[in-house]
């Protein structure tokens, strides 16, 4: 029973460093994109061209109805 | 902890834009791509502060991730479908631009305020496009919604829960011009492939644009039109009730609407109109007591709204400029009581505004020099104005034209004494109690900026507004003779490229250092190229 | 065709606002009523001791004082008729009767008493909010409002007598001139009418400006005179064409027209006949306000009406007024910077050409005509292609 709880505490512990580690991981991550502004610079330089490219050869059924 | 703070904050105060404007080591420009608009990092704010914009940024992220997965084939639809949807992705530099240069407690109040914004626009997009015909849902989910003129404020329709008031342009216009300054002028060119002058108000050009390029999420099995705010809008109803193909109604509230004896009555008839025709389109009853509970919700906001002004009115208060502004729009026209969280948030933000009060908070670190009433409604947003001159020129906004609108309560137990006051309150809708409606809604200007302590105001000109223009010389002549700095700042509201984000800066550039000799705040800020920016 | 006896009278009268006639009227002890808007009933201006005149600002050649007040970028006809208020020309009034039509008209009015340019005894200026439907909310509104802001200041300040006799009266006058007015306008319907569109324009206008009792033996000497009048021995005109859009009030526009070869045999425009020349008829147990509120609602196209039947209306008046007077095609004119017009000159263009297969041309104009080449050009182009047209059918 004894042997149970470490074990549990041990488990527990080593779920709640891995938590931890991937809270950490997770906001160096986002914290290394927020302050680097890259996912801006993504939308600006890639997917904004992209689309735009995509909307510009559209055929819209443009008239007055 | 706090030691620990300090340390960093003092070893990093190099990257942080105010302390460098402070030292001639540049400033808020200095950290951005020219032309582009693309910062090539973030604000340092310090460590607190840095990392409360950090928690904002990434709640908001989550507001749009759970955007998509609340309909993800409909939202990658929407995207692949509208041009208009394209440009929400510029909300994240839209909301870094508003808050540059925010610290403390003003940086909370604004973050919690635009969260909220987020949260529920990022929720009306997901349900307007999962609910969208032309998208793939069918007819009897889309017949839900009840498509409206967006300046018609949705209060009334909470008497109809189970229906869903889509202000028809508000997506592809109203909210999305203030994102990105690109959008609008491609729908205004389509008007004007038409033969629409290039004199009208760009406002209802693109409108029209829309109306014209198919545009408009395809939903409702009824429309509702109004007059509101003015003549352009009126005109481009036409095209769109057109397009649209719904049978429709007219929302026309009294023009010259500040007389009880004649507006009033008609103008309740209207509501009174308004009401039933959702009634005999949708086959639904009006419930009074869905109605009076928003209506609660409203009077709450109402009652908020006056004790800032309060607050405002003395300077110490976290409650400033453009997330103000922007707030008090977004609640008050897309919301009109319609959301709790929206009171939530104010709960929260009042108690932090009465002790700002009560702790003598200074906003910007009390580096305002002017404390000016601005009268300007979109290219206000879209170019970040109120921070700018914040910033640039220490001129703080105690207030927006746009906060002006209706604050009378509506009576929650009488429904005919609720519908006088629910008429009341929608004649005071955006632009049109601002802009148009007779001569005292324009004289008010005054009133204001003497009752809210300003030196100056910056009167927003839009050089194809033709209620304003027609009052132009008569605004100057008053500021002259009641003493108040005055500046008129040309835009032409969605079209930055008839007049620029830096043309408008200019207006202010000049009186401040011409008239005034004044030194910018921040130099990096006087003069700078965002032409390609969102 | 011969010279019409009293043309160069009638012209002479167009060259001011306060010509001979309006001088006589005044000095007679009648009440000037300026007006700018059909939205504002003729009719009750011309009540016992009053007399309406439709506000013009002719041989305005600058407008630096009201664009000061308004900027170069509104309507060029409200900032001329504040021009010539500011310049003493309209001192002959005893009242402006305005009406929120546009936002434009509204700010000149609303000049007429910050600025007080009007010198006249007790002048005042009252503004209608006008309706923008045509159904009975919007018609008790109308009444509403012409009562608040017409009636009662008539009554109050200028001690008009305001009944319903009273009324009644003014139908009766007003009818008569309608009546001549309509029958001189019937003779464009002819293949060779014995009239222009320029004659009918200075006819109509002097009509809106004059006081009714002074101009009227000068109309019906003129319809007797047309009635009689041998036209030309061919159609002189290349084309016919229906002028239609916003404010109108110089003859030398149709003019223009017309010396690029397209007569223009109907005029549905702000200051033209049609409507504004309709006689009032009153129903039985109807009382002679609520006729008149009612006919001026009916009538009224203005391109500001927002609702689904009025727009219809005035789409297919002038389907109407292209068939009976045998149009050939549509001239759209909208002055520069007027919202309303230049929306719909873009959809009803499409619904007259498109969709009802009449030609259509689309212009802007200053209220002031100056350079005019520009205009001249596109006009004799629209001629030509309506030439064209005819040779291929």
């Amino acid at each position: 029973m004894k042997c149970n709880k470490k074990e549990i505490a041990k488990a527990l512990l080593k779920l709640l460093g891995k938590l931890g580690l991937i809270g950490l991981l997770f906001f160096v991550v986002t914290f290394v994109i927020y302050m680097g502004n890259f996912e801006n610079k993504l939308i600006y330089y890639v997917v904004r061209p992209f689309l735009n490219k995509h909307y510009d050869s559209q055929v819209r059924d443009r008239r007055i109805v | 902890m706090g030691k620990l703070i300090g340390f960093i904050d003092d070893k990093l105060k190099r990257f942080d834009p105010v302390w460098r404007a402070e030292n001639g080591k540049g400033g808020q420009r200095s950290r951005y791509h020219d032309v582009t608009g693309v910062a090539k990092y973030r604000e340092w704010r310090g460590v607190k502060d840095t990392m409360f914009d950090y928690a904002s940024w990434l709640n908001n992220v989550l507001a749009m991730v759970k955007m998509v997965g609340s309909a993800p084939v409909s939202i990658m639809k929407g995207f692949w479908e509208y041009r208009w949807m394209g440009s929400y992705l510029g909300t994240f530099m839209f909301i870094d631009r508003l808050f540059e240069g925010y610290r403390g407690e003003e940086l909370r109040v604004a973050h919690a305020q635009m969260h909220a914004i987020v949260r529920s626009l990022t929720g009306r997009i997901g349900y307007i496009l999962s609910h969208d015909r032309r998208l793939g849902a069918s007819q009897a989910k889309s017949e839900k919604l009840v498509p409206m003129d967006e300046v018609l404020p949705e209060l009334f329709m909470t008497g109809f829960p189970g229906l869903y008031p889509v202000p028809l342009q508000t997506l592809p216009e109203f909210i999305i011009c203030d994102v990105d300054q690109h959008i609008e002028p491609y729908y205004i060119d389509v008007a004007e492939s038409f033969g629409l002058p290039a004199d009208v108000c760009s406002r209802c050009a693109a409108e029209t644009g829309v109306a014209l390029d198919d545009a408009f999420p395809l939903v409702g099995k009824a429309l509702i039109t109004t007059n509101m705010p003015c003549n352009a809008s009126e005109a481009t109803s036409m095209f769109q009730r057109r397009r649209v193909g719904l049978p429709d109604y007219q929302a026309t509230l009294a023009m010259i609407h500040n007389d009880d004896e004649l507006a009033l009555p008609f103008s309740r008839q209207i509501m009174k109109e308004t009401i039933a025709f959702v009634e005999e389109q949708y086959g639904v009853k009006f419930n009074w007591d869905a109605f009076f509970k928003a209506a609660r919700r409203i009077n709450e906001q109402n009652n908020f709204e006056l004790e800032k002004w309060d607050y405002m009115k003395t300077g110490y208060t976290a409650e400033v400029g453009v997330s103000e502004t922007l707030y008090k729009l977004y609640e008050w026209q897309s919301v009109n009581g319609a959301d709790p969280y929206f009171n939530k948030v104010d709960r929260k933000v009042m108690k932090r505004l009465r002790k700002c009060y009560e702790k003598k908070y200074q906003p910007f670190g009390g580096k305002t020099r002017h404390r000016a009433f601005l009268w300007g409604p979109s290219a206000v947003y879209y170019t970040d104005f109120p921070t700018w001159v914040q910033n640039c020129w220490g001129i703080a906004i105690v207030l927006n034209m746009d906060s002006t609108m209706g604050f009378n309560m509506i009576d929650t137990e009488d429904p005919d004494k609720a519908i006088d006051d629910l008429a009341r309150l929608t004649q005071k809708a955006t632009m049109r109690h601002m802009a148009v409606g007779g001569w005292d809604n324009v004289n008010a200007v005054w009133e204001w900026a003497h009752n809210f302590n300003c030196d100056m105001v910056l009167m927003n000109d839009n050089i194809a507004c033709k209620g304003m223009l027609g009052v132009h010389a008569i605004m100057e002549e008053q500021a002259r003779d009641l003493g108040f700095r005055f500046i008129f700042i040309e835009h032409d509201l969605e079209d930055s490229r008839t007049v620029s984000r830096q043309n408008m800066r200019d207006c202010v550039n000049q009186y401040m250092s011409i008239v005034l000799n004044e030194e910018p705040l921040d130099p990096t800020l006087l003069n700078f190229d965002d032409s390609d920016a969102y | 065709m011969k010279d019409l006896k009293h043309l160069i009278f009638f012209e002479n009268l167009l060259q001011d606002a306060q010509n001979e006639l309006v001088t006589k009227a005044v000095e007679e002890g009648k009440h000037a009523l300026g007006y700018n808007c059909y939205y504002l009933p003729e009719v009750l201006l011309n009540l016992d001791g009053c007399f309406s005149t439709r506000l013009r600002a002719p041989r305005c050649t600058s407008t630096d004082v009201a664009t000061y007040y308004m900027t170069g970028r509104t309507c060029p006809y409200v900032r001329s008729i504040l021009e010539r208020a500011i310049e003493g020309g309209y001192n002959y009034l005893s009242a402006v009767f305005g009406s929120e039509s546009c936002a434009a008209m509204e700010r000149m009015e609303e000049h007429l008493y910050l600025l007080n340019p009007i010198k006249h005894e007790n002048f005042f200026v009252t503004i209608i909010d006008p309706p923008m439907r045509g159904d009975k909310t919007h018609l008790d509104y109308y009444k509403a409002q012409l009562r608040k802001h017409v009636l009662a200041p008539m009554e109050k300040v200028l001690k008009a007598d305001t009944s319903d006799e009273a009324m009644r009266r003014a139908i009766e006058r007003f009818n008569e001139l309608c009546e001549v007015i309509t029958q001189i306008g019937e003779f464009r319907k002819l293949d060779n009418p014995p009239i222009t569109g320029y004659e009918f324009h200075v006819i109509q206008v002097v009509s809106e400006v004059c006081p009714h009792e002074l101009i009227l033996p000068y109309l019906k000497e003129t319809l007797e005179e047309i009635k009689t009048r041998e036209p030309e021995p061919s159609f002189p005109f290349r084309a016919r064409v229906v002028l239609a859009g916003s404010e109108v009030d110089d003859p030398d526009f149709t003019k223009l027209i017309e010396t690029c070869g397209a007569m223009v045999v109907a005029d549905r425009y702000c200051f033209g006949s049609l409507p504004s020349r309709e006689k009032i008829e009153i129903l039985d147990g109807e009382s002679a306000f609520d006729a008149i509120c009612r006919h001026y609602l009916h009538w009224n196209q203005c391109a500001r009406f927002m609702d689904g039947m009025k727009i219809d209306q005035r789409h297919s008046e002038l389907l109407r007024l292209a068939r009976e007077y045998k149009a050939d095609g549509i001239i759209y004119e909208n002055m520069k910077f007027c919202e309303f017009w230049s929306y719909e000159k873009v959809l009803a263009s499409h619904i007259m050409s498109a969709e009802n297969g009449i030609p259509c041309c689309t212009i802007e104009k200053e209220y002031a005509l100056g350079s005019v080449g520009q205009l001249r050009t596109r006009f004799q182009a629209f001629v030509e292609s309506l030439e064209i047209k005819k040779i291929n059918e």
